[in-house]
């Protein structure tokens, strides 16, 4: 589904160049639940941002399901991610202004979809995340829990091939966690292709397969025993 | 007193700190203060200053007026004796009657000169700066012969000399003795340069100067002054002067029919045709003030974010709420007094400025400019405004959740101060577009003013005022007028000239009333008499019959042109080729009507036609007349030179005065209204840049304030057109309620300008559709730079708070 080859991300400071991510290569296959590990500062989120087409500053080959996204250009690149890419983050970015129901809308706003169809799928999804009781309470009124649980169900309403999470259990206790990450092996199964990030043991063993990132390399992959270890490379 | 002084180097300290921010809010309120305050002046000295005379609010102006219609009218002799003797409520009445004449000398100039009663300068009560004014014995023939002048003639003509005193001067060929010189300021009818007495003790007619003019009751000239007894009212007065007329009226049916008596306080009679334009520019000024003053609350609000946290531990540490509004005010006063300085040194520096735009009522009714009184003003109006702009964001940080602000991340609420905000938006768009409206309305009124056909033609048309002295015959002023004629038209650059008694737009007037045959019905037209050829210079159109010949002289059979609204008002659907005007005038006389011309608006552009009667000089008698030379160059003042030396060689001893262009006569006729469109224009100008500035800064700090909300759209799938889309809609959305609130509001504010509008409804769609689309505009471009800002917004970038 997704492959990157080559791949760096890098900022210009005072000191010089820094890279943020060297030489990735990674094969994303459809279905697939990955889970992205590694110190602070490793390069996690700088990879599901490069994944989800937010940052477009980085050199290298990506490629979306046979489509040269690195010949892309900005506005393409948007059309791509807004069809196919849903996005879960950590602290939730639920709109504070808008209602449950109109924050599960939101992604749908932005593409050419009939009022009435979009009514529809948000009943749907607010039936299916069994939220319609919240539909007219605004986040602050909703626990962390709830909140995140409209984060998904926002992320998912448009139906997307690929899922990415950036830490989304971080705010909230155990069993409210757990709960996420149950439903997103539940989508993983029914076939949203899943990469998060974390830093908890018990989510990675939700997944399939995980990769460990350090100083923007890619040190480990459990579906490449051959890789390179960390150390080898810093030789 | 430590508390304050520690606010205000507190409050010094803040506004040094950040200088965009103090320099924006201070030229701001600087503007706003500016406008007020010397549109403020404008009025103080027109409106609201005394005049310079004791008890000048005792003083009354008394006119003859037409009861069905209220307008006013001269007073005649008659009338005016017989006011004097019946009234027990003035303590004091003058007659006065103006009219031009020549100061002879080895530069002969034409001059401005009162014929006063004895009672005329103790009634004012000033004191001559030199000499004495007039005395009742001065007003027996042979002791007339003496005149007292103005500080600017004495200055200007003879160069303030003090021994200038029982020395003689020739006016209209005549010798008179200079007697006094009045002090500065001393212009009661805002005309006389030089007073002279009466021989009758009351004024002459001018027309038949050596005639005892106590009988006449129907010839009105003379203006007439009084002061009120002590206690009793102006009421008092109208309705004894009413009941006086009624007797009159009685008494003599046949000139004082429908005649009623006006009382009109002396600062009423000279300011009532610029007091609503002063009110109305008034009330723009303080629009502007308030938009100011919003824009800076404003600015105020967005700051107040950055401080929160401050004011918040200033709490935590024991600072009482009343504390924080004192001291959050003190910056805000503090702020508001630097722009009122600034504001009344732009004042000073554009007073002068507005004064060479503004009206001849307003230049001549004192010094008009940024004195003491203003100054005061200025700076209690900056107190005021700092409180009132202050206010607002003062007790909204004081108010602010000191929990909250001390927690207070990264992120921010999004709801600090927003909807203050707006409202503050809403009202400046509103408030601009009333003001854009009114401006719009006089501007519209001006064009069409500029449409109307004057009835003649002022391009390459020279014009002044030239007159014999009042003691010349028809048959010498005939000659003279004939002479001098002849002798332009020997210029080379001169195509034609002509004479006349009164000139179209260029003040005064004079009516004289008539029957027609088989009609009981009494008529009223204005009366010109002219030369010949005064029609074909002027370029107005003969319509039926023929102009004025050089056969219509003494002995001829009397004629009269009259114009097209005399001819169709009098003789509806009838030729009035040789028929009559009957009883004209005091003579009673019979003129046959010889020729219908096209009207000539003479009062004013926006004024309709009056009747118009034309008199040949041949036949009629008038001592000052203005002279119209049309030329065949575009700048027919060049000609100026040649034409005085015509004149000269007729008689060397007539001066020209008011010489102009007729192009100058119209444009003066339309200072007023100018005046009036061109300040609206500017005060509307600057309320819109204030509101599109204030929209901008809201807008601007909106796309701030949710970068983080646009962030999460656009990583959501919101492309750049859908956020460009989402910040207009918002800030036009803003502009469409102020748009919308300030329509309703102009509706009913327009209907308060109505008197300054010519052939344009207060209400006028087109104004107000182009009003709301021009101000839109503006919005939308306000509101374009901030929304293109928030596109290029990086989520990445915007979502880092993770």
């Amino acid at each position: 589904m997704i492959q990157l080859k080559n791949l760096e991300r890098s900022y210009k400071t005072a000191a010089g160049q820094f890279f943020v991510l060297r030489r990735i290569n990674l094969d994303i296959r459809q279905g697939e639940f990955i889970t992205v590990m590694g110190p602070s500062g490793a390069g996690k989120s700088s990879l599901l941002n490069v994944l989800a087409l937010l940052d477009d500053g980085w050199q290298g080959e990506y490629w979306f399901r046979d489509q040269a996204v690195h010949d892309m250009r900005r506005k393409q690149r948007g059309e791509l991610a807004k069809r196919n890419v849903g996005m879960v983050f950590q602290s939730y970015h639920l709109l504070d202004d808008l209602t449950v129901r109109e924050n599960i809308d939101l992604p749908l706003s932005y593409k050419d979809i009939p009022h009435k169809q979009r009514q529809g799928m948000v009943a749907d999804t607010l039936d299916r995340f069994q939220i319609v009781a919240k539909k007219d309470l605004f986040p602050s009124q909703l626990s962390g829990g709830q909140q995140q649980l409209v984060g998904v169900a926002r992320a998912v309403i448009h139906k997307p091939a690929l899922l990415l999470a950036d830490e989304p259990t971080g705010n909230l206790h155990s069993s409210q966690a757990k709960e996420i990450m149950e439903l997103f092996r539940d989508l993983n199964q029914q076939g949203t292709t899943i990469v998060q990030v974390t830093h908890s043991d018990s989510n990675a063993a939700y997944g399939s397969r995980t990769i460990q990132l350090r100083d923007g390399w890619m040190v480990s992959d459990t579906a490449n025993p051959e890789l390179q270890p960390y150390e080898a490379i810093k030789q | 007193m430590n508390t304050i002084l520690t606010n205000l180097r507190y409050a010094f300290r803040v506004l040094r700190k950040s200088p965009g921010f103090t320099l924006v809010a201070a030229v701001t309120l600087a503007l706003g203060i500016a406008s007020t305050t010397a549109i403020f002046s404008m009025v103080d000295q027109v409106l609201l200053h005394s005049l310079p005379y004791p008890h000048s609010d005792r003083i009354v102006y008394v006119s003859q007026t037409d009861r069905p219609t209220g307008e006013g009218d001269a007073t005649s002799p008659a009338n005016y004796l017989d006011w004097l003797a019946q009234n027990r409520v003035f303590s004091q009445m003058a007659a006065s009657r103006g009219w031009q004449g020549n100061l002879g000398g080895e530069r002969p100039e034409r001059i401005r000169i009162t014929m006063a009663s004895a009672s005329f300068f103790p009634l004012f009560g000033v004191r001559t700066l030199l000499g004495r004014s007039l005395l009742p014995e001065d007003e027996s023939p042979g002791h007339d012969h003496v005149a007292v002048i103005s500080y600017a003639l004495w200055k200007r003509r003879f160069n303030a000399d003090r021994a200038l005193l029982n020395q003689d001067i020739t006016l209209n060929n005549e010798k008179y003795t200079i007697i006094g010189v009045m002090p500065p300021n001393f212009a009661p009818d805002n005309h006389g340069e030089l007073w002279v007495p009466s021989p009758w003790s009351v004024p002459a007619h001018p027309l038949v100067p050596s005639q005892d003019p106590r009988q006449f009751r129907s010839r009105n000239y003379l203006d007439v002054w009084a002061r009120l007894k002590p206690g009793v009212t102006l009421q008092q007065a109208r309705s004894e002067m009413d009941a006086i007329a009624r007797r009159l009226e009685k008494q003599y049916p046949d000139d004082n029919r429908d005649v009623a008596i006006g009382v009109t306080g002396m600062q009423d009679s000279l300011v009532s045709d610029v007091r609503p334009v002063l009110y109305v520019l008034l009330g723009a000024v303080v629009f502007v003030l308030l938009i100011g003053c919003a824009n800076v609350a404003n600015l105020l609000l967005a700051r107040g974010k950055g401080r929160s946290r401050e004011v918040s531990i200033r709490a935590a540490l024991g600072a009482s709420r009343a504390g924080l509004i004192w001291q959050l005010l003190t910056e805000s006063v503090l702020l508001a007094l630097l722009g009122g300085l600034l504001g009344i040194l732009l004042a000073a520096w554009g007073v002068p400025v507005l004064l060479t735009l503004a009206p001849a009522e307003i230049r001549e009714l004192g010094a008009v400019g940024v004195n003491t009184e203003i100054l005061v003003l200025g700076l209690l109006l900056s107190l005021a405004t700092g409180i009132l702009f202050g206010l607002a964001p003062a007790f909204h940080l004081a108010n602010e959740n000191l929990q909250e602000s001390l927690k207070e991340g990264e992120r921010g609420s999004t709801g600090h101060g927003g909807r203050t905000r707006s409202i503050l938006v809403v009202a400046e768009v509103g408030l601009s577009l009333i003001l854009l409206i009114g401006a719009g309305l006089t501007i519209k009124s001006f064009v069409r003013v500029l449409r109307v056909d004057p009835g003649f033609d002022p391009t390459h048309l020279l014009v002044f005022s030239v007159g014999l002295p009042s003691s010349a015959t028809p048959a010498q002023q005939d000659n003279f007028y004939r002479q001098v004629t002849e002798s332009f038209q020997e210029l080379p650059g001169v195509q034609l000239a002509g004479a006349v008694s009164r000139l179209p737009l260029s003040g005064g007037n004079s009516s004289r009333s008539f029957k027609v045959p088989g009609n009981d019905r009494g008529y009223s037209a204005d009366i010109r008499v002219s030369t010949p050829e005064y029609f074909r210079t002027m370029g107005i159109p003969i319509i039926r019959g023929r102009f004025l010949t050089a056969h219509d002289i003494e002995g001829s059979t009397p004629v009269v042109v009259v114009n097209e609204a005399l001819a169709e008002g009098a003789f509806p659907g009838q030729d009035p080729i040789g028929k009559f005007l009957l009883d004209f005038g005091p003579g009673s006389e019979k003129l046959q009507i010889v020729g219908v011309i096209g009207n000539v608006r003479h009062v004013g552009l926006e004024i309709a036609p009056h009747y118009e009667a034309y008199l040949p000089f041949g036949q009629a008698h008038w001592p000052s007349v203005f002279m119209a030379v049309r030329t065949r160059t575009t700048d027919p003042l060049a000609l100026v030179p040649a034409v005085q030396n015509a004149v000269w060689s007729v008689d060397k001893s007539v001066p020209l005065s008011d010489v102009r262009t007729m192009h100058d006569v119209v444009a003066r006729s339309l200072r007023q209204r100018k005046f009036t469109m061109t300040l609206l224009g500017i005060f509307a100008g600057l309320a819109v840049a204030l509101a599109a500035v204030g929209l901008y800064g809201v807008m601007s700090y909106s796309v701030v304030q949710r970068t983080h909300e646009i962030g999460i759209r656009m990583a959501l799938g919101a492309q750049q057109h859908d956020v460009l889309k989402m910040v207009v809609q918002r800030g036009m959305s803003l502009a469409g309620v102020g748009v919308i609130l300030g329509v309703a509001a102009s509706f009913g504010l327009t209907r308060l300008i109505s008197h300054l509008l010519f052939g344009v409804s207060p209400s006028d769609p087109v104004t107000f559709l182009a009003v709301a689309v021009l101000l839109m505009s503006v919005a939308l471009f306000a509101n374009y730079i901030p929304a293109r800002r928030a596109t290029q917004v990086d989520p990445m970038v915007a979502l880092r708070c993770e």
